[in-house]
Order: C-alpha cells, then structure tokens, then sequence
C-alpha cells in the first residue's frame, strides 16, 4: 500500500488469478487484493465444512456423521477441466501443474426418458450403448469420422460444407441423424445448454464436438480432469505463480474505494491507504454500478452418503438433462465428486446442481436432477446473477470480469481472460506469453 | 501430470523423494538457507524472495539416495497469504526465526498453527534461529527456543548461519534422516504404529554447556 504499482488486481477468483500470474510473469508490478480471508472468490473450495454451513447460514453445526470438518473442501461453482481444453492448456505453459494433481472423471452421463445412460467413451461402449438404433449408429459414426477429419485450414476436408455458412440443421440433415442423435450430440458433446446453435454457421459446433472427443481420446475415460482437494486450488496455484514473479498479495482487505480522475483509475483506498496503478482487474462484486446482470444461476450443493444409482459407482461423474427432456430452454447439469478427490470425509459424495434461471421457482425447475440424488443429507442452495461488464474499460482502465456461467467447464472462463488481456494490452493473447521467463527451480533434475 | 509425491520412488534414480516447505516471518534469511544448501553460497544482495519455486538437491544419507525438494514461500508470508496448497502434501516443515529480532520469534506458534491446521497429521517440524553470525545483536536465547520447541514436541532447533555455512547442511541432513527412519517404520506394519511412539523427543543440538550462552561463530 501507499505504492505505485502498475496493476493493481481486485478479487481472487480463478480468472483474477490467472490474469493476475500472466501480468506478472511478464514483468508488471501487480498487487493483488481480496476482501476475503481465503483465495478464490466465487471458484473457491470452502473449508472446512463448518464454513459452508456458516456461508449458507445453516443453523448449528455439521453433524456427527459429516466426519471432520478439514476434510471437506466444497466447490461453490461446478465445473471440470476438459483435458484437451483452453485452461489446461494454461496449466501447461505456466507449469502450474507443478502445484496440483489431478483425476480423471470416471464417466459422463446423459438423462433421457427419466432414466440416465452413459455417454460412450469406447467404440464398443457406442455399440453396446442403447441410446441409438444401430442403423442411426452407423451414419452417427460417419459423423465423427467427418468430424475428426474436419480441418478449418483445409477446405478439402470441408466436403460441401461451408463452415461460415451452413448451418448445424443442414450439417444433420446432410448426414441424416434423427433427433435422438441430434440432442445427444448438441448437448452431450458439443455440451450447448441450448438448442440456439442448431442455427448458426456449424464451425463452432464442429470444433466443440471436436475438443470432446480430443479430451476423451486423452485419458480414454472421460473428458473431465479434476484437481485433488477440489477446484479452489486452481486459483491458488497461479496466485503462487503471480507471487513467484513479485505479485504482493493480501487477503483480508475491505476495499473501501476505487479511485478514478478524470474518468480513469488511479488507485484503490484500502483501510485509509492508497496504492496507486496504471490499470485494475476486478471481479464483478467489486464494481456493482459498472456491471449489468444478463440472467441467473441456481446452483445446489448436495451432500450425500452414496454414489448416484446407475453411475455403477462412480466417484465421480457429469450428468446432462438436456433441456427438451424436461421442458425448458437450458439444460440441467450435476457434477459429482467425493471423498476420492480429497473433497469430502472418506464416504461422502459432493453432488452440485446446476442450470441457469428460467422461472421465478428456480428449484422447482430442477426437481428431476434432484431425484436423481435421492437420499440427500444436506442441500446448499444459492442463486447468482450473471454479471457482465458495462463497457470494455478502455476509458476507465477498469478490465472487469465476468461471472462464472452455468456451464461446467472453464472454456468461457479462458475466453473471458483472453479477451481481457486483448483490451489491456492491445495484443492478441498468445499461450506463449504464458510460460515462465527463467529458471525457479533450482538444483539437478 | 507431475511426478509422484510419495515418499519412497524405487523405479527412479533415487530412494527417497521428500518435500519440504520453509516458512516463517519475512526476512529472516529463509532464501539465504535454501540457497545454501543447494549451492554452498551465500548472495548478499538477496532482497524479498522472488524468483524461487523451490530447490532441489539429493543427499547420500548411509547409503540411501535422498531427494529433498526445498520449496519457498515466494514472499507471500509477508502479509500471511500463503496459501492452503503450500502447507499440502509437505512430509516436513522448517520454521525459521532471526536470532536478531524478537518478534520473528515470537510470530513461531503462529507458523505452528498453520502447520497443524493446512498440513498433513505426521509432519515433521524443526525450527531453525538464523544470522547467528550475529551474535553480538542476538535476541533470542538458544535456551528459549529449546523450551519452545519441547513445548511443541518439535523434532529439534538448530542455530544457522547462511553467511558464515554454520549448520545449513546439517539441517537437512537431520531432517533427511528423521524422515527416513519415520518412512522405515511403515515398513513394519501396523503393529510396529502401536509398539512404538511415532513422535521423537526434541533433539537439542546444543553446542555444549560452557557456549549455551551465547554462540561464538
């Protein structure tokens, strides 16, 4: 405090963190501030379980059966990493990975008649899989292999399709897939939440099929990696990195102000000192009159004592309810994890529900992802608003984030951060920009 | 995606692999000790820890290939943000105090705190009072320290000094050795958990009666 820096970052959260070790690597003075006592912000792993209940304002403490209370570390956004996707990508430039382990989900899940099936990850899986008749097998294979042949800088592997142009409808139509294949492979692999993308040009939707199936053919079980002791960690990993390359860090610290002049920012007064930067990242709660809410997200945390029926005891799985199953425009997600992870007490499932608002009932709306549950010990329900940005800080020098969606991965998350790096610095984000510019470990290996 | 952390790596070219976390107020010499200890060195102009991940050098400890990954707090001490992920996984800790100044002392049962509260159930704790090259400006007396560390059932206190190469090594080497012996100990099963107490007595490498004093380096 009381110094100049040339960054100044507001909020701990994943993406804050992130921009907060990319600024740094790369010779910036950063200060990096949050209100909190603890890292992460909104993607933070509340712990210990204590905490949680205080955070929902549940009365009394956890029971007895909860075990101990340092064991959990509860996520309060639902996501996985996709293995081949943009934030591991990140992980691997900054060697983050240093700090962290991972897990490979042990399966998705897709909802359909009321009853759940596997989303295949083997070729015999598809075969075996009664999600499609073995004729609609046949052309949906087709599909794929045209699919994973689909290079956007090789209009010979276009075949007649206009990625720019066509539409998703016309790329079905052309390989005559039926509804059933339709849903399944807008929702459980290009994972859309709705149905808007069936009409908009299709190289979008041919690249998302094809980061799912390059993350499956990565681990060979599912597409999902998951960080040990629960996603909190993410954040913390590249505020070490931040730190590495001199980020000052102070948790604990009430912002009173954010100082602007002449409608640019100037520093930020905290517990009556100033530091002064040249320019500030923050999350959305430190800005409320500079964002806009665009929607909602209801999230429910779900304590249980069993592995979800049907999942064939899985300690971890994705379950999709595609939204035209239960009459809604989104769909409805469920990311489970367990005490495998180092998130829960030793025979403890965490199971989070999750969608974005549609009515004023919003629990209601995600009653069937809730039976699928059943028994529940303990629920933690929050509902969230979207915020986005007013205006792209150019002015102001004020880059803000945007909240995370109801989406359960972290591709929009990486999105956001390019795009924030773009109007900070006026370049094209480049990973390479990314990696550590000299050696921090010292000694043999 | 990267190595494995467990203890004992038979498949690699060593025979113990053991991570260890320094802490402890800032400056009070932390870098300086990791330095040292992987290089001999001392660097003076050393400023507010930056740059250092962690350090990694392998001791020969009777026999045995040993492989200790040193890691530093990348200054987030300064204002007690390091975070919950360092404390994970560490099999040991070194808190480190500067025999100078009081207060870095005085801050130890907070770093033992955290220690206990982020860390694993079994971590192995010893405290070190560096710049005893300074003696004429000390603060802290080695006997102090000593009922601290009994108090806390920590493994033992060393004096160092980066400066003058006073008992770098012998930090580790101690550390090395109550790590294996701990290690060794699962070998036997789980009857051997109930036949013998896990948790050594503090180990007081006092320098001998007539120098308890003051230290004469």
């Amino acid at each position: 405090m009381n110094e100049e820096y040339d960054v100044i970052v507001l909020g701990t959260g994943l993406t804050e963190c992130i921009l907060s070790g990319i600024m740094s690597v790369n010779g910036k003075k950063v200060l990096h501030m949050d209100r909190n006592p603890y890292y992460g912000g909104e993607s933070a792993s509340i712990t210990p379980l204590e905490d949680l209940y205080k955070r929902f304002k549940i009365p009394g403490s956890p029971p007895e059966s909860m075990g101990r209370g340092r064991d959990w570390n509860v996520d309060l956004i639902p996501k996985f990493l996709m293995a081949n996707g943009q934030l591991v990508k990140m992980l691997l430039y900054t060697e983050v990975t240093r700090y962290l382990d991972f897990k490979v989900t042990e399966g998705s899940f897709v909802y359909k008649g009321g009853k759940i099936y596997k989303v295949p990850s083997t070729e015999a899986e598809a075969l075996a899989s009664s999600l499609m008749g073995l004729f609609e097998k046949r052309r949906f294979r087709k599909f794929l292999v045209y699919v994973a042949n689909f290079d956007e800088k090789d209009p010979r592997t276009f075949e007649g399709i206009d990625p720019k142009k066509t539409t998703m409808r016309d790329v079905y139509k052309k390989f005559d897939l039926g509804q059933d294949v339709i849903d399944f492979t807008g929702h459980a692999l290009a994972l859309y939440r709705t149905d808007d993308y069936l009409d908009q040009p299709c190289y979008e939707t041919i690249n998302r099929i094809k980061l799912y199936s390059e993350s499956l053919a990565r681990y060979g079980k599912s597409p999902y990696l998951y960080p040990l002791y629960g996603l909190g960690e993410l954040p913390q990993g590249f505020a070490r990195l931040s730190a590495i390359y001199g980020g000052t860090y102070m948790l604990n610290k009430p912002i009173e102000e954010i100082i602007v002049q002449n409608g640019k920012v100037i520093g930020v007064k905290s517990e009556g000192e100033i530091a002064r930067c040249k320019q500030l990242i923050c999350d959305p709660s430190y800005v409320k009159d500079r964002v806009e809410k665009v929607g909602q997200v209801i999230r429910v945390i779900c304590i249980l004592s069993h592995p979800i029926k049907n999942t064939n005891d899985a300690n971890s799985c994705q379950i999709i309810i595609p939204q035209n199953q239960v009459n809604r425009k989104s769909d409805i997600y469920v990311c489970m994890i367990s005490f495998a992870h180092n998130v829960a007490a030793q025979g403890k499932y965490i199971a989070i529900v999750s969608t974005t608002v549609e009515t004023k009932e919003p629990e209601k709306e995600i009653r069937p992802a809730l039976e699928l549950l059943e028994p529940i010990e303990q629920k933690f329900v929050s509902i969230s608003d979207l915020l986005v940005p007013k205006d792209l800080g150019t002015e102001s020098q004020i880059f803000i984030s945007r909240t995370y969606d109801a989406t359960t991965h972290f591709e929009t998350t990486c999105d956001d951060i390019k795009n924030i790096y773009k109007r900070m610095t006026g370049s094209e984000f480049d990973f390479e920009e990314m990696k550590r510019k000299k050696n921090d470990i010292y000694g043999e290996d | 995606m990267h190595f494995s952390s467990s203890a004992r790596a038979a498949d690699e070219n060593f025979d113990y692999l053991f991570k260890i976390i320094l802490i402890g107020d800032s400056n009070v010499g932390k870098t300086c000790v990791v330095q040292h200890f992987k290089s001999g060195v001392y660097t003076e102009t050393q400023q507010n820890t930056i740059g250092v991940d962690f350090t990694v050098r392998s001791l020969d400890i009777d026999g045995k290939k040993v492989k200790m990954q040193v890691w530093d707090t990348a200054g987030q001490e300064r204002f007690r943000t390091i975070t919950q992920s360092y404390y994970r996984s560490a099999h040991a800790a070194i808190i480190a105090y500067d025999l100078t100044r009081r207060s870095t002392f005085e801050s130890i049962p907070h770093w033992i705190h955290e220690i206990e509260k982020y860390g694993a159930a079994n971590v192995v704790i010893m405290l070190i009072g560096n710049k005893c090259d300074l003696w004429e400006k000390r603060h802290v007396l080695f006997e102090d320290a000593c009922t601290l560390a009994e108090k806390y059932g920590l493994l033992a206190v060393l004096e160092t000094s980066a400066k003058e190469s006073k008992n770098i090594e012998e930090v580790f080497v101690l550390m090395a050795k109550e790590l294996i012996a701990r290690n060794s100990l699962h070998l036997y099963g789980e009857s051997a958990l109930n036949g013998l107490p896990l948790d050594s007595s503090p180990v007081l490498m006092a320098q001998g009666p007539s120098e308890k004093t003051h230290c004469t380096c």
